[in-house]
C-alpha cells in the first residue's frame, strides 16, 4: 500500500467533491481557511461543551445527582459508536447522490501505477472528509475534555477509537453499495433493453422518495435522546449484526469484562477489514464504469405521423416535443424536476396527516387538502419545466441553434411539452384527492380549473424567463437556468399566482371561518352566484397573463436563436 | 452570375471585444465547389462557418447564402444547409436512429424518403446493428458518423463542415469524402474547415487560408503554390509559409535541449 498514492487521490476526490457542488468549475479557487475553518470550529466547539459539561459535573454537590450523571455519560459512550455508524452512513450515502447529476465523474486512473485497493482505501476516506469528520471531531473534543473530571479518560480513549472504526465501516459500506449500484443498474440495463429506461425513471423516484421520506421523517419526528436511548438498549439484542460489535465492545470495557471487549473490538476490526477487501475485489471486477449500452429498440425502422402531427403539430415541432419526452424520461439529473414537486408534496402532506391522527377532523380540512393536491403538484411541475426546459438543452443546443425552427415553434413545442406533463400530474393527484377526500361538486370544480388556469398561465411565464435565463453549462452538473432568473421566476409565478387565485379566495375563507366554530363572529356574506363570477374572472386574469408572457417568450425565443455566439 | 454563386461574403467582420475573429472578409463560392477553408487556432474559421449559418451575427458587411441574405432569412437558410460543428453534442440519451429520424423531422423529410436516407447511411457507415443503442454508448467516432448523417441526410444545398473526419475510421472517412465529390458534382457546395492538410489537398477544388481572421490566400492548390513560389511544394509547407509560421526547427531545437 502506498500511502503517498492514497493522500493524492483523497485529496483529488475531495477537491472534485467541493467544485461539483459550487458553481464554478472552470476558475476554481480554493480556500484552504475556509476549507478548514469547519473542523477548527468543530473542534472549538467541542472543547467549549466539554468544559461546560466538567464544570456543570464539578458544581453538582449532590452524590446521588453526581452518580446518575455519571450513568448517563457511561451510556451516552456506549451508543456513541452505533450513532457514529448512522450519521456516517447517512452523509456518505448523501455524497454519493450528489454525484449523480454531475456530468463530470472521476474515473480511477488505471494505466497509472496504482493499485484497487489504494483507489479503495482514498475512496472510502474521501467519503468521510466533510460532515462525519466534522461531527466525530465535536464529539471526540468533547468527550475526551468532559471526561477526565468524570473520571472516565481511558473510556473517551477507546470510544474515540471506536467512533473513527465506526465511521470507516459506515463509508466502507457505502463504497461497497455504490459498486454494487453500478453493477446492478449495469446488469439491469443489459437484460431490459427499452424496460431499462422505465426502470431507471421509477426506481430513482423512488429511491429519492423513500431517503427523503425517511431523512425527514427523522429530521422532524425522532428527537435525539430518544434515538440515543433505543441505540443503548437495542444494541446488545442485535449483537449477531456486525454494524453494533463496537458499541457492545464499549459496553462491555465499561462493565469489566475484558475478554468480551477484546473479542467484540478484534471481531469489528476483522468485520471492517473483510468488507474493504470485498470492496477492493468489487473494484477490480466493476470499478471501471462504463456508459451502458442501453439497446432501445430492434429490428427494422418504421418512421411514423405520429399523434402529435395529427393534431395540429409541424413535423419540427412534434420532434422537438418527443425528443424532450424522452430526455426527461432518461436523463438522470432531468429527473430531479419530477422528484422535487413530488417530493415537497408528499412531506407537508404526511407532516398534516400524522398531526391529524388521534382527532376527527372538520370538513374543511378536506376541502383544503383535496385543493392543496390539486393545485400544488402541477404547478410546481410546470414552474421547474417551464424555467428548466431550455437551459436543458446543455451543449446540444447547437443543434436547435442550426436547425431550420423558428422562435414561434420552439415556444409552441417547449410549452406544450411543459403544461402536458404538469396536467398529466395534477391528473393523477386530482383523482388521489377525490379518493381520499370525496370533495363536493364546488370544491372539485374549483380545483380542477384552478390548477388548470395555474398551470397554462404560469408555465408561459417560466418559459419566459426560463428562455431569458438559459444556462447550457454541464459542468460540473447541468445549470438549465441561472440563479438570479429563477428566484425572479419563483417570485414572479408567486405574485401571479396569487393574483389569478385571487378572485377564489373569499370563498375559501368563509368555508374556512364556517367550520371554525371559535370564530363563528366571523363570517363573510358571499352571494349563491359568486362563484359563478369568481371562477371566469380567475380565468380572464390567467388569460390576460398567459397572453402577455406568450408575447415576451417569443421575443425572447427570436433574441435566443441569435445567440450562439455567446 | 449570382445564379451561380452559393455563397458570397461582402466585408464580414466579427469582434469578440478586443479580439477581431474575422477581418473584412470577402469571399465567394461557386455551387458545387468544394472550398477548404485553412487556418491556424484562432484565425477565423470557425466564426466565419458560423456567421454563414446565422449562428453568429457579423458587425458588418453581409451575407449571402443561395440568394437568402442570412439576417432577412436565417430559418430558410438553416433549411437549406447541413452543418457538422467543430466538436459536436449530440442528444446522447437517443439512440442513434432516434436522433435521425428528429433530424429527418426537423428538416421536413416524408417518411419513405426520411427511412430509405437513414437505412442507406447507417449501413455504409457501419452503424448498422447499434442503431437501437443510445448514442451515450458510442465511441467518438460513431458519434461523429451520427452526426455527418444528420449533417447530410436531408440533402442540403450546402455543407458547412468543421473538422468533419475527425474520429472516422479510415473505410468511413473514405466514403464520406467520395459521397462529397459525389454531392459537388450533382451541385452541393461544401464548405470544410480542417487542420489535417493532406484531405483539404486531396478533397478541395480551392483552398482559402485564413490567418488572423483575414483570408491571406485563396485558390487552386497550383494557384497557392505559385502564390508562395513554391512550385513543387506540398500544402503543408506552402500552409506555413503563407501563415508566416514555417520557422518550426528553432522551436524543435529549443525542445530538444
Amino acid at each position: 500500500m502506498n500511502w503517498k498514492n492514497v493522500l493524492r487521490l483523497v485529496s483529488v476526490d475531495r477537491k472534485y467533491s467541493r467544485v461539483i457542488r459550487g458553481t464554478r468549475f472552470r476558475r476554481f479557487r480554493e480556500n484552504r481557511i475556509v476549507t478548514y475553518a469547519l473542523y477548527i470550529g468543530a473542534c472549538l466547539f467541542g472543547l467549549l461543551i466539554g468544559w461546560l459539561v466538567a464544570n456543570f459535573y464539578n458544581g453538582i454537590s449532590d452524590t446521588t445527582l453526581k452518580e446518575l450523571f455519571l450513568q448517563g455519560a457511561t451510556s451516552l459512550f456506549t451508543t456513541l459508536p452505533t450513532l457514529a455508524l448512522l450519521y456516517g452512513l447517512v452523509f456518505s450515502q448523501m455524497g454519493q447522490m450528489q454525484r449523480i447529476g454531475a456530468k463530470v465523474s472521476i474515473q480511477p486512473l488505471y494505466w497509472f501505477p496504482i493499485t484497487w485497493k489504494e483507489h479503495t482505501l482514498a475512496s472510502i476516506l474521501a467519503n468521510l472528509i466533510g460532515w462525519p469528520l466534522i461531527i466525530t471531531i465535536f464529539i471526540g473534543s468533547s468527550t475526551s475534555l468532559a471526561s477526565v473530571p468524570l473520571g472516565l479518560a481511558p473510556l473517551a480513549v477507546f470510544t474515540m477509537l471506536a467512533l473513527l472504526a465506526s465511521l470507516f465501516l459506515a463509508s466502507v459500506t457505502t463504497e461497497v453499495f455504490k459498486i454494487l449500484q453500478v453493477r446492478i443498474s449495469g446488469a439491469v440495463t443489459k437484460v431490459a433493453g427499452r424496460a431499462a429506461i422505465w426502470v431507471r425513471l421509477l426506481g430513482s423516484i423512488l429511491f429519492f422518495i423513500i431517503f427523503y421520506l425517511a431523512y425527514f421523517s427523522l429530521y422532524y419526528s425522532v428527537s435525539l435522546p430518544a434515538l440515543i436511548e433505543s441505540i443503548a438498549g437495542g444494541q446488545r439484542i442485535l449483537w449477531f449484526i456486525p454494524y453494533v460489535w463496537l458499541g457492545i465492545a464499549l459496553s462491555a470495557f465499561i462493565s469489566g469484562l475484558m475478554l468480551e471487549t477484546m473479542i467484540f473490538f478484534l471481531a469489528s476490526l476483522a468485520f471492517i477489514y473483510f468488507l474493504f477487501l470485498a470492496a477492493a475485489r468489487l473494484n477490480v471486477r466493476f470499478g471501471l464504469y462504463e456508459a451502458p449500452s442501453i439497446t432501445i429498440s430492434h429490428g427494422a425502422y418504421i418512421p411514423k405521423a405520429g399523434l402529435l402531427g395529427r393534431v395540429g403539430f409541424s413535423s419540427i415541432e412534434a420532434a422537438i416535443i418527443k425528443k424532450d419526452f424522452r430526455a426527461f424520461t432518461r436523463r438522470r439529473e432531468l429527473m430531479y424536476i419530477f422528484i422535487m414537486p413530488i417530493v415537497f408534496t408528499i412531506i407537508p402532506l404526511i407532516s398534516s396527516m400524522r398531526g391529524a391522527t388521534g382527532g376527527s377532523l372538520p370538513s374543511a380540512f378536506y376541502s383544503f387538502l383535496f385543493v392543496y393536491l390539486t393545485l400544488l403538484p402541477g404547478t410546481l411541475m410546470t414552474v421547474a419545466l417551464g424555467s428548466f426546459i431550455i437551459g436543458s438543452e446543455g451543449g446540444g443546443v447547437w443543434y436547435i441553434y442550426s436547425s431550420p425552427i423558428s422562435a414561434k415553434s420552439l415556444v409552441k413545442a417547449k410549452y406544450f411539452f411543459a403544461t402536458l406533463f404538469s396536467f398529466a400530474i395534477t391528473l393523477v393527484c386530482f383523482f388521489i384527492g377525490v379518493l381520499l377526500t370525496s370533495p363536493s361538486l364546488q370544491i372539485t370544480t374549483i380545483g380542477l380549473t384552478e390548477a388548470i388556469l395555474l398551470i397554462f398561465s404560469l408555465g408561459m411565464v417560466s418559459l419566459t424567463f426560463g428562455i431569458r435565463g438559459a444556462d447550457f453549462r454541464e459542468f460540473p452538473r447541468p445549470r438549465m437556468i441561472r440563479p438570479l432568473w429563477s428566484f425572479i421566476n419563483g417570485l414572479v409565478c408567486i405574485l401571479l399566482a396569487l393574483t389569478i387565485i385571487s378572485p377564489i379566495i373569499p370563498y375559501g375563507l368563509k368555508i374556512l371561518f364556517e367550520t371554525m366554530q371559535a370564530s363563528a363572529a366571523i363570517s363573510i356574506p358571499l352571494p349563491e352566484s359568486y362563484l359563478y363570477a369568481a371562477l371566469p374572472l380567475s380565468g380572464i386574469i390567467a388569460l390576460v397573463v398567459t397572453y402577455l408572457f406568450y408575447r415576451k417568450t417569443v421575443e425572447n425565443a427570436e433574441e435566443f436563436l441569435l445567440k450562439a455566439e455567446t | 452570375m449570382t445564379n451561380l454563386l452559393a455563397l458570397k461574403l461582402t466585408s464580414v467582420s466579427k469582434r469578440y471585444g478586443d479580439v477581431t475573429a474575422v477581418d473584412y472578409l470577402d469571399l465567394d463560392v461557386k455551387k458545387g465547389e468544394i472550398l477548404g477553408l485553412l487556418g491556424p487556432n484562432g484565425s477565423g474559421k470557425s466564426t466565419t462557418l458560423k456567421m454563414i449559418l446565422g449562428l453568429v451575427k457579423p458587425d458588418s458587411g453581409s451575407v449571402n447564402v443561395l440568394g437568402i441574405n442570412v439576417e432577412d432569412d436565417p430559418v430558410a437558410v438553416k433549411r437549406k444547409v447541413g452543418y457538422v460543428p467543430e466538436s459536436p453534442r449530440v442528444y446522447e440519451f437517443l439512440t442513434g436512429l432516434e436522433f435521425l429520424d428528429f433530424t429527418g423531422d426537423v428538416y421536413g423529410m416524408q417518411l419513405e424518403e426520411k427511412k430509405k436516407r437513414i437505412e442507406e447511411f447507417l449501413k455504409a457507415l457501419d452503424l448498422e446493428g447499434r442503431e437501437g443503442d443510445m448514442i451515450s454508448s458510442y465511441s467518438e467516432g460513431m458519434k461523429q458518423k451520427v452526426v455527418i448523417i444528420s449533417a447530410i441526410m436531408h440533402r442540403p444545398e450546402l455543407l458547412l463542415l468543421d473538422e468533419p473526419l475527425s474520429g472516422l475510421d479510415p473505410k468511413s472517412a473514405r466514403i464520406v469524402k467520395d459521397l462529397l465529390h459525389e454531392m459537388a458534382s450533382q451541385g452541393v457546395t461544401t464548405i470544410m474547415s480542417t487542420h489535417i492538410l493532406e484531405i483539404a489537398q486531396a478533397m478541395c477544388d480551392r483552398i482559402a487560408i485564413m490567418y488572423d481572421g483575414r483570408l491571406s490566400a485563396l485558390g487552386t492548390m497550383e494557384e497557392l503554390r505559385q502564390r508562395a513560389r513554391m512550385p513543387d511544394s506540398g500544402l503543408e509547407d506552402i500552409f506555413l509559409k503563407l501563415t508566416g509560421t514555417g520557422d518550426i526547427k528553432p522551436v524543435v531545437e529549443a525542445l530538444m535541449k
